[in-house]
Parts: C-alpha cells; sequence; structure tokens
C-alpha cells in the first residue's frame, strides 16, 4: 500500500471525519490533508538539501500529524521528538541527524540549539503558514521507496542516541500485514497511548490513518490524573487498544476499566514489552467481546514482525506467552553464536528478514554493520533477542546484551551509567533492572561516589536526579540510588554485575 | 495504621528514604513516584492497610506529599 495515497483517498472520501483527537482539540482528514500540503510547500521552498530529516517536536497534537505529513510530503524523513525528551538529548540528535528543520509544535526556547544551523519553524510561525493559501503540493516530491519516511531515535550504547531509519517500503510492508492479518476495519476508533517518539505509536498511527479511523490520543497529563484519563476513555469508544502492557495494567487498577466502558472494544494489540500471562486472563474476563493479540519486534524491523492471538486456551496453557508466528513476507531465524541455525527448541540469537527491515542507523556506518546485512538475498538484521521456536511458535527468551525494557522503553543500561557517569560526584556507576513478575519493576544505580559535601544520601540523591533530569527522559532515570565504597568485582577484573543483581550488597 | 507506617510504605514504594524526613517534599515533581510506581504504592496500601483507594480517585494534587497521602489514608481508615 501507498501510505500517502491512501491518506489522500480518505481525505477526500472522509474529509469531514475526525482523524485524530487530543483532549479538547481535533482535526478532520480534510484538514489534515490541506494543511500538510500547505507545509509541505512551504518546505519545498525553504529547502536547501533534498531528503534531509526534519525534527517535529511536541506531544499528541493535531500540529504534530500535519508536520509529520508535510515532510513526507515534500520529500524529508521526519524524526519525531516528545516533549519528555531533553534539550540536551535534542541537540545530540540535531547533531547526528544534521536535520535541515526542527518544527515545534509547542512553545520551546530553542536558543538551546543556536550552535547548530538548523531552521526553526516556531509554533506561531507554523499556526501562520498553515492557515496561509499556498498552492497545492505535488505527488512528485512525496518520499518513496527506499527513501526514510522516519527516523526514530532510540538508546545507544556509547551515550548517544541513533536513529533507526524507516523507509517508505518498510511502512508499507508493516501497514499491509496490519490491515490484513488483524481483525481492523475501516473507520474504527483507535487507541494512541504512546508518544510519537516511540516506535509502538506506528501501530495505531499509519493503520488508523489508511482505513480512515480515528486517533484518539491519551495524553501525559491524562497518564498522570487517571480521573481525566477515565472520563476521556469513557467518551471515546475506543475499538482498536494499542498499548504497552504496563499501560494496560495501569488502567486495570481501574474496577470499571471494563467492557461496560469500552463497549465496542474488539482488539487489542499489545506491544513493546512482554506480555504477562496474568494480565491477558484478567483482560479476557473484564472484556469478554475483545481479542487480545502480543506482538513483537524491535524498532529495527518497523514496529512489529510476529504476532499470536492470545486465546484462553493459549493462556491456560502456558506459563509464558509465545510471540506467535511471524508475518509472511518475513523470516525469522534462530542462531547460535557462529550464526548457524539452531534446531527447534533450542535457544538462540533472533534474526530478521525482509522487506520492513531498516537499512540501518542514520549517519553510523559502524554500528549499521554490526547489526544490519543482506542473507538470503534480503535484508537482515541481528536483534541480540534470545530466543526459541517449538511447536511452530517462536518464544521470547530477553536480551543478549545490556538493553531493557521498562514499560515498554527501550533502552541501553551502558547509556544511563555513561550518563550518570558524567557527574562530578560520581567516580564509577552500574546499573541494573530489578524484576517483578518477568518485568522491569525499576532501575538501581549502584554508585562510588567522588569527595562530595551532602550531610545524607538523599540529598546526594536528589542532586544526582536534578542533572540527570537534563540528560535523559525522566523513564530513564533510575529510581534507587545505591551508594557503595567499591563496585564488586569479579575474579578476572570485571564488575560483578550478577552479584549487584541479587541485592545482597545493597 | 500509624503514619510511620505509611511513611515505611512510601520509602519502599519510591526506593528512597528521604520521603521519611521530608514530609513536604511533592514526591512526583521529585520524581520518585510515576505513574506506574503510583501502582504499586496502590496495591501495597490495599495489601497492607485493607484500603482500596480506587486509581481514579489518586490525583496529583492530593496525592504528592508524604503528609498529604498519610492524611488521605487516615480519613479513609
Amino acid at each position: 500500500m501507498n501510505i500517502l495515497k491512501a491518506i489522500q483517498q480518505n481525505s477526500i472520501g472522509y474529509s469531514e471525519k475526525i482523524a485524530f483527537k487530543s483532549e479538547d482539540r481535533s482535526i478532520t482528514y480534510g484538514e489534515l490533508w490541506e494543511q500538510s500540503d500547505q507545509l509541505a510547500a512551504y518546505l519545498l521552498k525553504q529547502s536547501s538539501q533534498a531528503k534531509s530529516p526534519i525534527i517535529v517536536y511536541g506531544h499528541m497534537k493535531p500540529e504534530v500529524l500535519i508536520s509529520f505529513l508535510g515532510s513526507v510530503k515534500s520529500g524529508h524523513p521526519y524524526i519525531p521528538v516528545d516533549v519528555s525528551i531533553p534539550f540536551e538529548r535534542i541537540n545530540k540528535i540535531i547533531e547526528s541527524s544534521q536535520a535541515e528543520f526542527l518544527i515545534a509544535t509547542e512553545d520551546m526556547s530553542c536558543e538551546m540549539f543556536s550552535k547548530h544551523p538548523i531552521k526553526i519553524i516556531k509554533e506561531m510561525e507554523l499556526k501562520k503558514l498553515l492557515v496561509d493559501d499556498a498552492e497545492k503540493s505535488s505527488s512528485k516530491h512525496w518520499v518513496q521507496g527506499n527513501d526514510n519516511f522516519y527516523i526514530i531515535y532510540t538508546s545507544g550504547s556509547t551515550g548517544n542516541p541513533k536513529g533507526v531509519q524507516i523507509s517508505a517500503n518498510n511502512l508499507s510492508s508493516f501497514v499491509d500485514w496490519m490491515l490484513v492479518d488483524f481483525p481492523i476495519e475501516r473507520e474504527q476508533t483507535f487507541l494512541n497511548q504512546a508518544p510519537f517518539s516511540f516506535d509502538l505509536s506506528v501501530m495505531d498511527l499509519y493503520p488508523s490513518l489508511c482505513s480512515g479511523g480515528t486517533l484518539f490520543a491519551v495524553t501525559k497529563e491524562m497518564i498522570a490524573n487517571p480521573k481525566v484519563l477515565f472520563e476521556g476513555l469513557s467518551q471515546s469508544d475506543i475499538e482498536v487498544w494499542t498499548s504497552t502492557p504496563s499501560f494496560a495494567q495501569l488502567c486495570l487498577m481501574e474496577p470499571s476499566f471494563r467492557q461496560e466502558l469500552l463497549p465496542n472494544l474488539r482488539t487489542f494489540l499489545f506491544c513493546g514489552e512482554i506480555l504477562p500471562v496474568n494480565l491477558a486472563k484478567q483482560l479476557q474476563k473484564r472484556f469478554p467481546n475483545a481479542r487480545i493479540f502480543n506482538l513483537y519486534g524491535p524498532t529495527e524491523a518497523t514496529v512489529a514482525i510476529t504476532k499470536l492471538e492470545i486465546t484462553k486456551e493459549i493462556a491456560d496453557s502456558h506459563t509464558v506467552l509465545p510471540i506467535g508466528h511471524c508475518k509472511q513476507d518475513t523470516e525469522l531465524l534462530v542462531v547460535d553464536e557462529n550464526g548457524a541455525p539452531v534446531a527447534e527448541g533450542e535457544k538462540g540469537e533472533l534474526i530478521i528478514l525482509g522487506p520492513s527491515v531498516s537499512k540501518g542507523y542514520l549517519g553510523s556506518p559502524e554500528l549499521t554493520e554490526k547489526s544490519f546485512g543482506i542473507m538470503n538475498n534480503k535484508q537482515a538484521y541481528t536483534t541480540g533477542d534470545a530466543g526459541y521456536k517449538k511447536g511452530g511458535l517462536y518464544y521470547y527468551l530477553g536480551r543478549l546484551d545490556f538493553q531493557v525494557k521498562v514499560h515498554g522503553y527501550r533502552m541501553e543500561l551502558e547509556e544511563i551509567e555513561y550518563s550518570i557517569a558524567q557527574s562530578n560526584y560520581v567516580k564509577s556507576c552500574i546499573v541494573e533492572p530489578v524484576y517483578r513478575e518477568e518485568k522491569v519493576d525499576y532501575l538501581t544505580a549502584y554508585i562510588v561516589t567522588n569527595e562530595h559535601s551532602f550531610e545524607k544520601e538523599y540529598q546526594l540523591t536528589a542532586a544526582l536526579r536534578k542533572e540527570l533530569s537534563n540528560l535523559l527522559p525522566a523513564y530513564m532515570i533510575p529510581r534507587k540510588f545505591t551508594y557503595l565504597d567499591q563496585l564488586p568485582m569479579t575474579a578476572n577484573g570485571k564488575v560483578d554485575r550478577k552479584l549487584l543483581a541479587t541485592g545482597v550488597l545493597a | 495504621m500509624e503514619k510511620q507506617d505509611v511513611y515505611d510504605l512510601l520509602a519502599e514504594v519510591c526506593q528512597d528514604d528521604v520521603v521519611k524526613e521530608e514530609l513536604d517534599m511533592d514526591i512526583f515533581e521529585a520524581g520518585l513516584l510515576d505513574s506506574f510506581g503510583t501502582i504499586t504504592l496502590l496495591v501495597e496500601i490495599e495489601e497492607r492497610f485493607g484500603i482500596s483507594v480506587p486509581i481514579t480517585e489518586f490525583n496529583r494534587e492530593e496525592w504528592n506529599t508524604p503528609n498529604k497521602i498519610a492524611k488521605e489514608l487516615a480519613d479513609r481508615a
């Protein structure tokens, strides 16, 4: 499917229909198409670099969608940057991506970025140019084929975030699969819970826009205030629920979260972290009319590549849910350390081959070469995920390195350690996940300090948290800070992470 | 349920003893508790004190400091 063509058709067929709704604001298909045309025309005039990336900063506003479409209609990929991302990190993204424009859909102080040659379109300017009567943009400029459609930045182990490039072809492969292999019908209402800088959001954004659906956004303000969240949900009439399992877990804390609240909810789509069996069972009880799907995939292979419907039988017969079957145009291999396929039932590393696999990390040929390549004539990504196949189903076993998912957010422990070590108070540091019922509950930082003048440990912790909040999004900051005289070492001189993880020193 | 029990529970959930000493600090602003930590807190409140607080009644204006949380719980005990 040509994504833009499909949205264009909906803008004609359903021009008055609401495409996106967020708190008290909404935008129709007609407005979305017309205003993104105006932005595209402006970008075509102002841009001096074909295909240069455009950073879109904001949180779940109609202008964010307009900016995404305006970028790709003028031949530029967009980089979604949520308001939860601190300025220091945005600076790194600007540097690494060489983005030509930054579109600020929210008020932001842009002086921070003055050391870069980036052209900034501020909130007020954007508003003005969207009501301008510019000429229509032409489809000949649209992003297409192997050109980048979006670039999503994800945590990198060296301390710098890395940009995963997703082409129009990659995205088409994903959206085609969603619309064919899942019970998604035309004109349904989709939950949009994940911020756009997190690729889980792509699972509702394009399937909805391509099928004439309406996106119902849950903002971070709503999540922080569950009363408002549930008032919103009760008015939403959501039919397709896309979220992390953690977000559904949060909603289950409210007794009224059941079929009566969302009578037309028919489909749950979960991705981004392990779906616990208990969560699936609770949802089956509360939402008897809905079907539940567990999906798996890294950002590097465009959101997700495997799925399994979690029926009562599957939930009752498993303690750990399988990730299911691979989508038809894609191959999933399980290999040993030498890259040779292992026998069924044996554990190995997962390798993904197929048309939704990214071309690699933007501006990082070394990192790209490490994980991407051509196998069986297909683009292949070596995931770093461990898994196995049994009875025709794939199972996920966790990471082979120091990447973790906390409530669906992907991060490299080494990047957090690197950021903590920037502080003058810190001599050395290790960050370890703490698990609860299969999932990471929170992170603990084990720190050996330099001399400091704080009387109490909590004062030091507060100072460190403050420093970190300038470098990392809040979800990457450890919940617990533990101070040690020295980090425990193994016999061969490495930090003994296992000993830290057992918590005997804490 | 004594006030101190509430502070102890908070310190466990937040993983930081500061909440036992700075009773008027905003634990959300300080980054000690987020939406997911809130779930843990409400589950523990129900298990330990037998008080069930629906998440829709938990708003950050009334439940943001150790003192206010202790008061809210005392009102419901």
